[in-house]
């Protein structure tokens, strides 16, 4: 009962940090400021991992920034959603073929939603965030607790991308 | 400086065939050189005003079996661009190191290493990680290694179930 009047309230005040990876961070600025104006729905930059709710992931990741990602993940606060942003989180896009980047992010943490598009545009950002809320009112994202669940299964993907670098300073 | 003077110059004062120097643009220069006569030859370049290295690249020719390494000199004073390439085999990729002559070549060096393997003698970083982490296949750039195979068996691809309707074919 209290769980669904908290997820209610969540829904209605969202913190984002954007993870600028690639080149999907261009979408960003016009998002936030005046044209299109995202504070209107209530989403806020938000500038530390700790302090956030929604972790967006902007383009291509190469194990070397997933293993930053990992990392920033695991220091926000629950309950907090990930959103990957455009086709290189989605499938690898352009660069499926690469020997540096991963090719689908939901192996190695909890996607709630999936921005689709090569880039996104601000109207979808935003589409997809007020999706989002639904979302977190209907208690339906709930990407946080299935990594809890299933840590075994994600620490394993993430061993075989990263190799024994993980949870190491270099 | 005009460039007819320059190759001149380099013809009297270094002694450099003139068929190894090809005139690329206005104020560029593409000259050869031999992999045991190069550094001699950078070091002559850097005691007439090419005091900025830009860059130094590999090639990797795997028909012909080398490697090809570019440095691009700029002199601010002669207001010439001098790129100098040099040929090295592919089996025992070694060349000198110019890190002493011009400080900036340091993490050319070392990229050049990690991404095609080559050892620049008088290094101290070879074999160090720079950008990659945790490799240890044969070096990415090189044309014998391949990304998508690599990519496609250490990274999972997402799985579609689609159906072909119509099967693209090629006019001829």
């Amino acid at each position: 009962m209290w769980e669904k009047v908290k997820d209610i309230t969540r829904g209605h005040s969202l913190w984002m940090l954007y993870y600028c990876t690639g080149c999907g961070a261009i979408e960003l600025p016009p998002t936030m400021t005046s044209r299109f104006d995202m504070e209107r729905f209530g989403i806020g930059p938000m500038a530390t991992p700790r302090q956030a709710d929604i972790l967006l992931v902007t383009g291509y990741l190469s194990t070397k920034t997933l293993r930053r990602v990992i990392y920033t993940y695991e220091q926000m606060q629950s309950p907090k959603w990930l959103v990957g942003f455009g086709s290189c989180t989605l499938n690898g896009g352009i660069y499926h073929d690469s020997y540096a980047t991963i090719n689908q992010l939901d192996q190695y943490l909890p996607v709630d939603l999936y921005l689709a598009g090569c880039m996104p545009r601000p109207e979808v950002i935003i589409k997809g965030f007020k999706q989002l809320m639904e979302m977190i009112k209907t208690g339906e994202a709930d990407g946080w607790k299935q990594y809890q669940d299933n840590r075994e299964w994600y620490r394993e993907n993430q061993k075989k991308a990263l190799g024994d670098l993980l949870y190491t300073t270099r | 400086m005009l460039q007819k003077d320059f190759i001149a110059k380099i013809k009297q004062e270094f002694g450099l065939d003139p068929a190894h120097i090809k005139a690329v643009a206005e104020k560029k220069l593409a000259v050869t050189v031999d992999s045991g006569e190069a550094l001699s030859f950078l070091i002559y370049l850097k005691n007439i005003d090419f005091i900025q290295l830009s860059l130094i690249t590999a090639v990797d020719w795997i028909d012909e079996n080398r490697f090809e390494l570019v440095y691009t000199l700029v002199s601010w004073e002669k207001n010439l661009t001098v790129s100098v390439s040099t040929f090295i085999p592919r089996d025992n990729p070694v060349i000198v190191s110019v890190r002493h002559i011009w400080p900036t070549a340091k993490y050319y060096e070392w990229d050049i290493n990690e991404f095609f393997g080559i050892i620049f003698s008088g290094h101290p970083e070879m074999g160090n990680p720079l950008f990659l982490e945790g490799w240890s296949e044969k070096p990415p750039m090189r044309k014998d290694f391949d990304p998508q195979a690599y990519s496609y068996e250490r990274f999972p691809s997402r799985k579609y179930d689609y159906k072909v309707e119509n099967k693209g074919r090629v006019i001829e």
